[in-house]
């Protein structure tokens, strides 16, 4: 039973499923049994192939974190949680999550009026529980999907769950903020989103913490959901501190006609490891995928994103780009599967990579799967340093070299910004890139 | 769909090399792997001792290597294994004369066009019939300037030294499960050397042929290119079609010595029964250039994917590669090429039809090590999908240490667009002639590289038989 | 200030980096504040060589001569600090820097002549922007595209210009500023220098071009002739005028 310790244990699952209704007593102790019989994913799997986790996960030391009754205040709120509110704009909702324990919600009268919902896991258990029911961790990320699948959902302690209903339409952005300070700690956090037909809504969500002494762990399990003509679009931003080891399963699920896009940016954390997989059910369903992460010292950063189309006149755009400066390191293993019958598909996926260092290195596996025939796939993938000739054109307009590369980087980077030009993001980005371009 | 039938029309999926020749091997090995199988094998080639001991310690790694799980579908092929022979010898000696060559097998390559383009325009001819060359022969003005291209077996004869200075240094047994089964039980194939500063204006052509029911061939070949050498070599594949599969696991080796040019291309027709698992790969020294042009038109499942060390500062490699995926048939294949030194280049290019059911993959591999500065890669990968049923997948691995490098991978799936059969029809064309017209476009880039002049093989497998069919 | 001259070439040679071929074998030049100067010559004599080098392009080594650039030597300066010396290469081939508008590509250039702790009032800026756009018949649009990105040729020269306007340096070098314009785009851009050039008579502008079209438009006060990396002829307009009518054909065996 790999993976079991003195502390990630099924005691610690019990103590969690003890008092909660019975499907999710069931529920968690079912994941459990996944976990406990579920190997522990080593190097010979292609999906952890550059991703050792017997060397990078030290997961003997680690303890979960225990619920408990958190309440926010802005006045002492630790600084890279309070830099991070400070950059935030308008919302139309907000949420604080500190170790894991969501803190502080909000919402806009008119829309929880409209019939939208925003709160905590914990309260959605008492308040809404047929939607958890069916979705928590059933459709999207069951504990079948896998090892960490499974231990964040036998072992969650909070998290976000949205639901907007039909027709709503939100003009501003949830805005989620999170913040880690206790050290030595694994943290299991979910995000559900239900986007009711025709609804439309932004999710930002948002995690920070100061440099970790002890390797922690960030578990979140982000599920999607946009029905029939629903608009979604959920970006991460994860700028946490070294000691940090950030893992993120995300599925999202569009139907027919709906709009799902993506955007996760990596900066921060030790180690950070993305699974993302975007399913296209209904015809006439659309996702954008981008993503952007910039590493420097020893930073590994593992994305594995798929593409999945099971629904004929559907299309996805995938478009991951990495900067990687030290001896940081990054990996793209990336699948587009069209499955049989999916005719009239288009589905592209480009990874870029820019090495700014001589030690730094970046792995890009964009992998193709097409059973139907009439199809557009290309995907792409490029490894390069910065090009002389664009360095020299700015130099020749007056810029420094160091200023003339943080502007071809920050170019590099920001292509992937436009195409999701969400306020406030693209400065907290922005930022966050000249901050590490300044080392 | 009338595009399926156009493309039944193409001629592609009809095996024009189904014919059986009655004969009795002079010898045969029992059936399955096993040590005395591996012992018989050489004595039967009167093997120094340290043969023996490199084919027993290459079958107790085969033993302990598991089955690969990843490419295509191998879980009939223990079955295979167990029932097939591993050694067939047809004749006592090889001949160097076609004259000599037991008449049944000599009409087998009469009807395969032979002897026929050798005297028009090869350098030299090897010809394997199930286990062993049955003949070898060499123009005279290269045998004079001390080009050696004989049987493998006659190489370890008759140039021992040579031989063992380079053989299983390119591809040790370990390297794989299959490259280890035929380090145990080879048997045939070529052992080429070029000399310093020789270059070979026409090509050297292998043929191999499996004829028996049931049996496993494992060529082994063995070619040095010495320095500013320059020379091309050619094999073809055939077999007739049986109702049980067959298996072929070929280990060719290359070493290209410092400014040398060496291309291998490949025209394997296998019938579609056969496993086709080859390791094939390339040493390439300072400045010299290596380019494999492969074409995989048969076989029921090939994994293959031609490699190249760049081992020299200015080395370059190429893969170039066509694959073609009928019905049942599954081409797992691609190149892989790995930058160990500075200013190396190298440039893959596949080209894939996937028809019916075929499933064509393509899988490579981009490793540009720490240290190899100004390293170019440039992938491509094309694949063209006729039918509703057809798979094609991409895998390629990119793995980049070296920040002074620039590697770019490209790949697109598209189907034949009805626009542009009804532009071509609205010119003139037949819907036959405008398919014909979109695939042969689809694939000129490559098949323009095939030695069209010289190799009948290739002409009847690329050009005739996509235009002949066409009414 | 003295009439020394803002720009003088003594014996220039010039080679490809990390290659042993020469292009410039020993060019004498001397550009005086205010003049209108037109290298000529046919593809390959060498005269886009001189004006990359000029501007410190890493592609090429110099291996003997001199350029003082308002009395210093500027070989030893890195592109950047040329530029902020007052040198502007306008390019022949622009470069697309994706992602980068222009707007922020010319606020960070200007950013960069300041010194540390000043701030450029973006208000000015923006003014500044507009009215140079304006003069260029650019859609205002355009400062928020990326540059170069996607741009058609002629766009890729008018914005060439445009920067030229905004840096408003004391020494533009113009390569093959023509290649691939239009006769109409080509009035604008000529329009564009001959304004700067009014606005700021100080200017000394050095025009590469291999054909006499541009100088139609740009009426320079000396033209040079070069071939196989020297310059053979130097005089006035009528330079100009002869070549268009007789050729390069004369000048290949001078040269040689």
């Amino acid at each position: 039973m790999e993976g079991v310790t003195d502390a990630l244990n099924a005691d610690a699952v019990q103590s969690l499923a003890s008092g909660a209704p019975e499907w999710l007593q069931n529920r968690r102790l079912d994941a459990w049994a996944t976990y406990e019989r579920t190997p522990m994913p080593s190097t010979r799997l292609e999906e952890w192939r550059y991703t050792d986790l017997s060397r990078l996960l030290e997961l003997d030391s680690l303890e979960p974190l225990p619920w408990s009754k958190r309440t926010f205040d802005r006045a002492s709120a630790p600084a890279s949680l309070d830099a991070a509110l400070e950059a935030d704009r308008e919302a139309s909702g907000r949420v604080v999550e500190l170790d894991g324990s969501v803190a502080h919600v909000e919402l806009d009268a008119d829309l929880a009026e409209k019939g939208v919902r925003l709160l905590s896991l914990r309260d959605a258990v008492e308040e809404i529980p047929e939607v958890l029911e069916r979705r928590l961790a059933t459709e999207a990320l069951p504990a079948t999907d896998g090892k960490f699948q499974a231990l964040n959902a036998a072992l969650w302690q909070d998290g976000i769950v949205l639901v907007v209903p039909r027709g709503v339409r939100m003009e501003d952005p949830i805005r989620v903020t999170r913040h880690v300070s206790r050290t030595g700690q694994a943290i299991f956090s979910r995000v559900l989103i239900v986007a009711e037909p025709g609804s439309q809504v932004s999710f930002v969500d948002e995690i920070v913490s100061e440099d970790l002494e002890e390797q922690t762990l960030f578990s979140s399990a982000v599920e999607i959901f946009a029905e029939d003509a629903a608009q979604v679009q959920y970006v991460s931003l994860q700028r946490m501190g070294r000691g940090a080891f950030h893992l993120a399963q995300q599925r999202t699920i569009a139907g027919k006609d709906s709009t799902l896009d993506t955007l996760n940016v990596t900066m921060g954390a030790s180690i950070s490891r993305l699974d993302l997989n975007a399913r296209l059910m209904g015809p006439g369903a659309n996702s954008d995928m981008l993503g952007l992460c910039f590493g420097d010292g020893d930073q590994h950063f593992d994305h594995n994103t798929s593409q999945d189309h099971d629904a004929p006149h559907t299309h996805s755009d995938l478009l991951y780009k990495g900067a990687l400066d030290d001896r940081a390191r990054s990996v793209f293993r990336g699948i587009i599967r069209v499955a049989k019958g999916s005719q009239q598909t288009d589905a592209y996926q480009t990874n870029r990579n820019l090495l700014l260092s001589e030690h730094a290195r970046a792995d890009s596996l964009p992998n193709l799967e097409i059973e139907a025939d009439d199809v557009r796939c290309s995907h792409g993938a490029t490894v390069g340093q910065l090009d002389q000739d664009h360095l020299f054109y700015l130099m020749s307009r007056g810029l420094s070299r160091p200023q003339a590369e943080r502007l071809v980087v920050i170019g590099f980077l920001g292509e992937v910004l436009q195409r999701l030009p969400l306020g406030g993001v693209v400065e907290k980005v922005s930022r966050g890139i000249e901050e590490k371009l300044n080392g | 769909m009338p595009q399926n039938e156009v493309v039944q029309d193409l001629g592609l999926d009809e095996y024009k090399y189904h014919f059986i020749t009655e004969d009795e091997p002079v010898f045969r090995s029992g059936r399955g792997l096993n040590e005395k199988v591996v012992r018989e094998i050489s004595a039967q080639k009167d093997e120094p001792q340290w043969m023996l001991d490199f084919r027993l310690k290459a079958l107790e790694i085969y033993n302990s290597k598991p089955m690969p799980t990843w490419g295509g579908d191998l879980s009939n092929l223990e079955n295979v294994l167990e029932d097939i022979f591993f050694y067939v010898r047809p004749q006592d000696k090889m001949e160097h004369s076609w004259d000599d060559v037991p008449p049944n097998i000599k009409e087998t390559f009469e009807r395969l066009g032979i002897p026929e383009a050798e005297q028009k325009v090869l350098a030299g001819v090897g010809a394997q019939y199930e286990s062993e060359m049955v003949y070898h022969s060499l123009k005279k003005e290269w045998d004079d300037k001390g080009v050696i291209f004989d049987s493998i077996e006659d190489g370890l004869k008759n140039h021992p030294e040579l031989f063992r200075e380079y053989f299983g240094t390119v591809i040790p047994a370990a390297d794989n499960k299959f490259s280890a089964m035929n380090a145990a039980v080879w048997s045939g194939g070529s052992f080429v050397y070029i000399p310093k500063g020789v270059e070979l204006d026409t090509p050297l052509q292998a043929y191999f042929r499996v004829n028996q029911e049931q049996m496993g061939q494992f060529e082994r070949t063995l070619i040095i290119a010495e320095e500013g050498s320059k020379a091309h070599y050619i094999e073809g594949c055939t077999a007739p079609v049986y109702s049980t599969e067959s298996f072929h696991s070929g280990v060719i080796e290359i070493v290209v010595k410092p400014g040398a040019h060496f291309r291998y291309t490949t025209i394997q027709n296998w019938s579609n029964n056969m496993y086709n698992l080859v390791t094939q790969r390339a040493m390439v020294h300072e400045n010299a250039t290596m380019e494999w042009l492969d074409g995989n038109l048969g076989s029921k499942l090939t994994m293959k994917y031609p490699s190249c060390y760049l081992m020299g500062e200015g080395a370059h490699g190429s893969v170039l590669s066509i694959a073609y995926s009928g019905d049942g048939q599954h081409q797992d294949t691609g190149g892989k090429v790995v930058h160990a030194a500075p200013n190396t280049t190298s440039q893959i290019v596949s080209k894939s039809i996937s028809k019916g059911t075929g499933r064509s993959t393509y899988r490579g591999l981009c490793q540009v090590h720490e240290g190899a500065t100004n390293a170019k890669s440039n992938v491509e990968c094309d694949a063209l999908l006729i039918n509703e049923t057809s798979r094609t997948d991409t895998y390629p691995y990119i793995e980049i240490e070296e920040k002074k490098s620039n590697i770019g991978h490209e790949a697109t799936v598209s189907k034949v667009g009805d626009e542009q059969l009804f532009y071509l029809m609205s010119r003139g064309m037949s819907e036959e002639e405008a398919m014909a017209l979109i695939v042969r476009g689809f694939i000129e880039p490559i098949a323009k590289l095939l030695p069209l002049e010289y190799a009948v093989e290739l002409n009847r497998l690329i050009e005739l038989e996509m235009e002949g069919s066409v009414g | 200030m003295s009439d020394a001259p803002i720009l003088s070439i003594r014996n220039l040679h010039a080679k490809v980096a990390d290659e042993d071929i020469e292009i410039l074998h020993g060019v004498d030049l001397d550009l005086n504040k205010g003049e209108i100067h037109a290298i000529m010559g046919p593809n390959g004599s060498g005269k886009s060589t001189l004006a990359k080098l000029l501007a410190g392009h890493p592609g090429y080594e110099v291996t003997d001569g001199t350029v003082t650039y308002k009395g210093e030597d500027v070989l030893e300066l890195e592109p950047d600090e040329r530029s902020q010396a007052g040198i502007f290469l306008a390019f022949q081939y622009p470069v697309e820097v994706p992602g980068v508008s222009i707007a922020n590509f010319l606020r960070t250039a200007l950013q960069a002549r300041l010194d540390e702790g000043e701030e450029i009032d973006l208000f000015d800026f923006q003014d500044q922007l507009m009215s140079a756009m304006e003069v260029l018949e650019m859609d205002p649009a355009f400062a928020e595209r990326p540059v170069n990105d996607g741009f058609s040729g002629g766009e890729k020269k008018r914005n060439e210009i445009l920067q030229m306007a905004m840096l408003k340096p004391t020494l533009a070098l113009m390569d093959e500023t023509d290649s691939g314009l239009d006769i109409d785009a080509l009035q604008v851009v000529a329009e564009g220098v001959n304004r700067l050039s009014e606005e700021n008579p100080e200017m000394t502008v050095l025009i590469i071009t291999h054909y006499q079209r541009l100088l139609n438009y740009i009426k320079p006060d000396h033209v040079h002739v070069m071939v196989k990396g020297r310059i053979v002829r130097s005089g006035g307009p009528e330079v100009a005028e002869a070549l268009e009518s007789e050729g390069y054909e004369e000048f290949r065996t001078v040269g040689a």
